[in-house]
């Protein structure tokens, strides 16, 4: 593996008595994207700040291009950072707020001047029409834009954005992000990304960290994050999730309701006899006896959802209520409460849940 | 609904003639200083006077020192606390409201006693000093007024984000109150400055207990001595506090909008 950019090592912040951020540890390659993905109160807005340096660390040391930045002042560190609330300075335009780290660093004017046309042309607002604008005078897209290009104009070696996309509307985050993604990659900066929506998480990160209770719960690839969760709270926040609760037999054998799932692999920490749970993505399960499918339960309908190009039908089996999400069909109605259905499933797709 | 809006213009002007007649007469009886006919004569006569264009400029020039010396003391310690010491606020405000509860006269009577000629840090014993000492006086007097246009200027921004957005930007703490802060509390600290500029103007206890040729001791000399002319620098000394209030009023409009703000 190569030298890690950014490392953060044995992290810790307590707060008087409360502990926030407990043994955070993190490898982050140069130009890599990564997100803190988790529920508000897990950490993951402290460690950036630690590593942003406007809060101290109780413990442990941040490391950035082989530089122990641990003690710096925030103003010492060269990283750029990109706040929820925008934090354009309401006094300059938009041309002097991209300037101003640059202003401060003593960069000559002309260079300035270029820098600040080059960024704009970067976030796709004309100099001409934006440059002499007040942070009042665009809309909230807009501005998270300047605030992009004003703390990416002095080259910081890491660039930070804390919820950049929270204050936005559906529309507007969704380009956005892209758009983030697109410029961190033109640029190839070493980016940490924090938020509380999967979706964002999940569509445009490297690698994703899942905090919980101050801690990394599981760092991963999207992928491996979605499909295979390390821990009970991962499965569980990443994505929807069905949770079945069973008794485990012989030979894997796990007793749901009135039907039988057989486990690939036997659970190494569990016994005979003891109650399990078993987690399923929604689009692993299908209506009716799928093909290849070699898990099949029983149940009602207890509820439908028409979502337009997608159906989330809730099934009871047993004592469990299992979501799965069909195609809409204009040919073919959705089923109805009370209808009697089958629901199968591989195998392989079930986790166990820890 | 009629009903009702004559009433409301019953007491507007009810109120209006309780604060305007008098001001009337004043500038009416101003201007009545040679007999059977309306003249500027005692306004030509106080402006005429050496005393007045002496101490007239000596307050302005007070005002203007307590009003530089007033921001650099309010501003950093407004922004401070406001970042870093939330909880501190309350008592900073009891802080800066005392001068409205402690009389003019037991703050002077105290520097008197504690800088006089035999004190250690004898101020009173030269113009000079004397000079400081008023004006940190009228710093105090001023405080109530100026602390809490500052903070309404800084209440009205995000403080602690647009620092820590500085901060990554590579600014220090002076270019972070300089560049950032400063602009955009820019008015509010005006609006101090006008109101400390009409209190420096007309303050009278502290310039004369400390025997300093300033304008409110003047005032009260001509008052004590002439008819028609303390009431033609009454109308002056009432125009200069008008027009403070019009200078707030017009600065206002060039405050930095907050984003997100209608346009």
């Amino acid at each position: 593996m190569p030298e890690p950019f950014l490392s953060i090592q044995h992290v810790r912040k307590s707060f008087g008595a409360t502990t926030v951020v407990q043994d955070f540890n993190l490898d982050v390659e140069a130009g890599e994207f990564i997100s803190f993905l988790g529920p508000s109160g897990c950490g993951k807005t402290t460690v950036l700040r630690m590593v942003a340096g406007f809060e101290e660390p109780s413990g442990g040391r941040i490391v950035i291009g082989g530089k122990d930045v641990t003690g710096l002042k925030p103003n010492q560190r060269n990283i750029g950072m990109v706040f929820q609330a925008y934090a354009l300075f309401p006094n300059l335009t938009v041309a002097q707020n991209i300037g101003f780290g640059l202003k401060v660093a003593g960069v000559a004017r002309a260079e300035i001047d270029s820098r600040v046309a080059e960024m704009l042309d970067i976030i796709k607002l004309p100099a001409s029409e934006f440059g002499a604008r007040y942070p009042y005078q665009l809309s909230g897209g807009q501005q998270q834009r300047i605030a992009l290009a004003r703390a990416l104009a002095p080259r910081p070696k890491v660039l930070l954005l804390d919820e950049p996309l929270s204050a936005l509307d559906a529309k507007v985050r969704v380009s956005l992000r892209e758009e983030i993604r697109s410029i961190q990659k033109k640029l190839g900066i070493t980016t940490i990304f924090v938020t509380h929506d999967q979706e964002e998480a999940l569509s445009i990160s490297d690698r994703i960290v899942v905090m919980y209770g101050g801690k990394a719960e599981q760092v991963g690839t999207a992928f491996e994050i979605y499909n295979r969760p390390a821990t009970r709270f991962v499965a569980g926040f990443v994505g929807t999730l069905n949770v079945l609760e069973g008794r485990l037999g012989n030979a894997g054998k796990v007793q749901v309701g009135s039907g039988e799932i057989v486990l690939r692999e036997e659970p190494a920490d569990v016994r005979s006899g003891d109650i399990v749970s078993l987690a399923l993505r929604p689009e692993a399960i299908a209506l009716g006896r799928r093909a290849g499918d070699d898990a099949v339960l029983a149940g009602e309908i207890a509820d439908v959802h028409f979502l337009g190009s997608v159906i989330r039908v809730r099934v009871r089996a047993g004592d469990s209520i299992v979501s799965l999400d069909t195609f809409n069909n204009p040919a073919t109605p959705p089923p109805r409460i009370g209808d009697k259905v089958e629901i199968s499933f591989s195998s392989g797709d079930v986790m166990l849940l820890n | 609904m009629k009903i009702n809006r004559f009433w409301s213009w019953l007491f507007f002007g009810v109120g209006a003639l309780y604060f305007v007649l008098p001001l009337i007469s004043t500038a009416e009886f101003s201007l009545k200083m040679r007999r059977g006919a309306y003249t500027p004569d005692a306004y030509w006569t106080v402006l005429a006077d050496p005393r007045f264009q002496q101490t007239f400029t000596y307050s302005v020039l007070m005002a203007l020192a307590t009003i530089a010396f007033g921001v650099l003391l309010v501003v950093p310690t407004a922004y401070w606390v406001r970042l870093k010491l939330p909880r501190w606020r309350p008592v900073l405000e009891f802080i800066t409201l005392l001068p409205l509860i402690i009389p003019p006269i037991v703050i002077v009577f105290g520097y008197i006693r504690l800088y006089n000629t035999s004190s250690w840090l004898p101020l009173t014993g030269s113009a000079m000093g004397t000079n400081l000492l008023l004006m940190f006086g009228y710093v105090i007097l001023s405080l109530p007024y100026m602390y809490r246009a500052v903070d309404t200027g800084l209440r009205a921004i995000d403080v602690a984000t647009l620092t820590e957005a500085a901060q990554s930007l590579g600014a220090g703490w002076v270019t972070i109150l300089t560049r950032v802060i400063l602009p955009n509390v820019a008015v509010a600290v005006l609006s101090g400055a006008f109101i400390t500029f009409a209190i420096v103007i007309g303050e009278f206890v502290m310039a004369a207990l400390l025997n300093r040729p300033s304008f409110g001791p003047y005032m009260q000399l001509l008052g004590a001595n002439r008819a028609y002319e303390p009431a033609a620098l009454a109308v002056i000394a009432f125009a200069i506090t008008w027009g403070c209030m019009a200078l707030i009023q017009f600065v206002s409009k060039f405050a930095p909008r907050a984003p997100g703000a209608q346009h």
